[in-house]
């Protein structure tokens, strides 16, 4: 196992630099997630830290050693496509050993390791099977024993469960979370969602056009937002954020609020508005309100809240949980 | 199903098998009949059933020249069929999956290949400048020539319908490029070879004109060539003809029947995402 140290890298395809200088150390056994919205360069620094995609400029380094152009297979890595990308002729086997086969292993050590893989994933009973004839799960394990298989010093995985359904999600998240502490290995998971983000990373990267918005643990994000992108950006519902005399009056030039740690009364509070709009959840609630001079404010109330559009409901922000902005930077 | 789709159905049915089939039940009856009776090359039942002796005759004809043609043109057909699967999916693959600024000069000759008809006198004095005319692997470099163009453009598509994924999986992996292609692209690309090994075996196996331009000589005559032994301008023999024809029809059929299934699905591979 090794780190990872990513060192003012760049991309550009023609005059579009797509990757803006990242520098970036990703520590020994660190479950790593790059998150941003579509576009945001997340998934090609993923594939050149893979060597599928050549570096403009900077340089790679994995496990100490400078691999910015060594080919993919001498790298060490390992890695899980979104569209799990297995050989549809193969068999699960077959899948699972094809890198070791390439490496002309004696037949006997490639049973050995793929029985292994095969037996910490649970796919024992499938290995004689054709990727067609599995579930989305099944395949999605059969790519993560691909991967480990190869002995990998990081794993990489690219948005690897969003063609799952959500409750298939909610499990793969977890068996991914147990696999890292089984393997104890370095992973670099780049997604979208927020969700898997949140649950999984022990750091996560902030991306936004090619740069970096912010490293820090989950909660460090959730806390402390260092810009306005990843206030808006980590949290569901999403923050709300001001501009305008508010702002102003709270001396920045972005005020913003998370849904939750809104106080709402029917009786009295800071802002009146009224109700637009409500999703029940369940356990909570989320209320969309209109608010005079203010515009829409999302808050989060408890589930079983007394409230029907048209109503008016007064809302208090709690003073501890705000957040200002001036410029690009938290104040 | 509605009775209008019924009827539309019934008449689609008989009139296909009155174009497919009634031809080949001519050619059948003629090539049974006598010399005298297939003369009249009228649709009427054998007097006399020749089934067996105008089968032997055709064989022998010319110190068994139909079975020397046969030999000829399978060889012709698999040396040249070979040749444009491996080919094909090759250039069809480089092309496909690495683009440069010379894919607009291969495209460029790949449709010159199409459209641009074939001169025969200056390739043959190439074939005779390379020592090649009047030989069976000559008329093999034609047909791999003739063919060509067509492969690579449907290996090309096809290859476009497999994701790129898989080649980065086997980079990864740590496959070489040619790893890459032959255990993990050639495999996928079994519906389309298909169909092309029966589209192009039947073509090149059928082939009368080039053959004859390009191949000519008693010992290489192929198939096709054997038809004029009982067609001339002074007497024909239509039940030796048409018996000749059944023979040299039948190989392309079979294969054709073989494979009917898998062209269909080699046909329509990709088009919908499965």
């Amino acid at each position: 196992m090794a780190g990872l140290v990513l060192q003012d890298v760049r991309k550009s395809y023609g005059g579009l630099e797509v990757i803006k200088g990242i520098t970036l150390v990703i520590e020994d056994r660190q479950f790593m997630v790059f998150v941003g919205p579509s576009g945001c360069g997340k998934s090609t620094l993923l594939r050149m830290i893979a060597g599928l995609e050549e570096v403009t400029s900077g340089s790679i380094d994995i496990g100490g050693r400078d691999v910015t152009h060594a080919d993919p297979s001498a790298r060490g890595i390992a890695m899980v496509f979104q569209s799990y990308a297995l050989y549809p002729h193969m068999t699960v086997r077959d899948n699972i050993g094809f890198g070791l086969s390439l490496a002309k292993l004696p037949k006997a050590e490639i049973a050995a390791k793929v029985a292994t893989a095969a037996a910490t994933l649970q796919l024992e009973h499938l290995l004689d099977r054709k990727p067609k004839a599995l579930s989305g799960g099944q395949r999605q394990r059969v790519a993560i024993g691909r991967a480990i298989v190869r002995d990998p010093q990081v794993f990489l995985f690219d948005e690897p469960l969003s063609n799952l359904d959500a409750a298939l999600r909610a499990q793969m998240r977890l068996e991914l979370t147990d696999l890292h502490a089984s393997l104890d290995a370095t992973m670099i998971y780049v997604t979208h969602d927020q969700v898997e983000a949140m649950t999984m990373a022990d750091k996560i990267v902030v991306l936004n056009a090619g740069q970096i918005e912010q490293v820090g643990s989950p909660m460090d994000l959730y806390r402390t937002p260092q810009t306005p992108f990843v206030a808006g950006f980590i949290g569901s519902p999403k923050m709300n954020l001001f501009t305008g005399d508010l702002a102003r009056d709270r001396n920045c030039d972005m005020y913003g609020i998370r849904p939750e740690h809104i106080d709402l009364s029917l009786t009295d509070g800071m802002w009146q508005g009224t109700v637009r709009y409500l999703e029940r959840l369940g356990p909570d609630a989320v209320v969309y309100l209109t608010v005079a001079g203010l515009g829409d404010l999302v808050v989060r109330s408890e589930g079983e809240i007394a409230l029907s559009p048209g109503d008016t409901a007064f809302a208090t922000p709690q003073a501890v949980r705000e957040h200002r902005f001036r410029g690009n930077a938290r104040v | 199903m509605t009775r209008r789709q019924y009827v539309l159905g019934w008449v689609t049915i008989i009139v296909f098998s009155t174009i497919f089939i009634v031809p080949f039940i001519f050619i059948f009856l003629t090539s049974v009949k006598t010399v005298s009776q297939a003369a009249a090359l009228d649709f009427s039942w054998p007097a006399e059933w020749h089934f067996w002796a105008n089968l032997v005759e055709v064989v022998q004809t010319r110190n068994y020249m139909l079975l020397l043609a046969y030999f000829n043109s399978t060889v012709i057909t698999v040396g040249a069929v070979t040749l444009l699967v491996i080919l094909g999916a090759m250039v069809g693959y480089v092309v496909q999956r690495r683009p440069s600024g010379w894919n607009k000069v291969i495209y460029a000759g790949v449709l010159a290949g199409l459209i641009i008809p074939p001169a025969v006198v200056p390739t043959i004095w190439v074939l005779q400048g390379l020592g090649l005319f009047k030989t069976l692997h000559g008329m093999i470099l034609i047909q791999v020539a003739y063919g060509l163009a067509f492969s690579v453009l449907l290996f090309r598509s096809f290859i476009a319908s497999v994701p790129r994924d898989l080649d980065e999986a086997a980079l990864i992996d740590g496959a070489k490029p040619w790893q890459i292609f032959y255990r993990v692209i050639l495999p996928l690309l079994k519906p389309v070879t298909v169909t092309l090994i029966v589209v192009q075996s039947v073509a090149i196996f059928n082939d009368f004109t080039n053959p004859l331009y390009y191949l000519p000589g008693k010992d290489n005559v192929t198939v096709q060539l054997t038809l004029f032994n009982f067609q001339s301008q002074f007497q024909s023999q239509f039940n030796l003809l048409f018996m000749n024809i059944l023979l040299v029809t039948i190989p392309p059929l079979v294969v054709f029947i073989f494979f009917n299934r898998q062209i269909v699905a080699g046909m329509t591979a990709g088009a919908v995402k499965g």
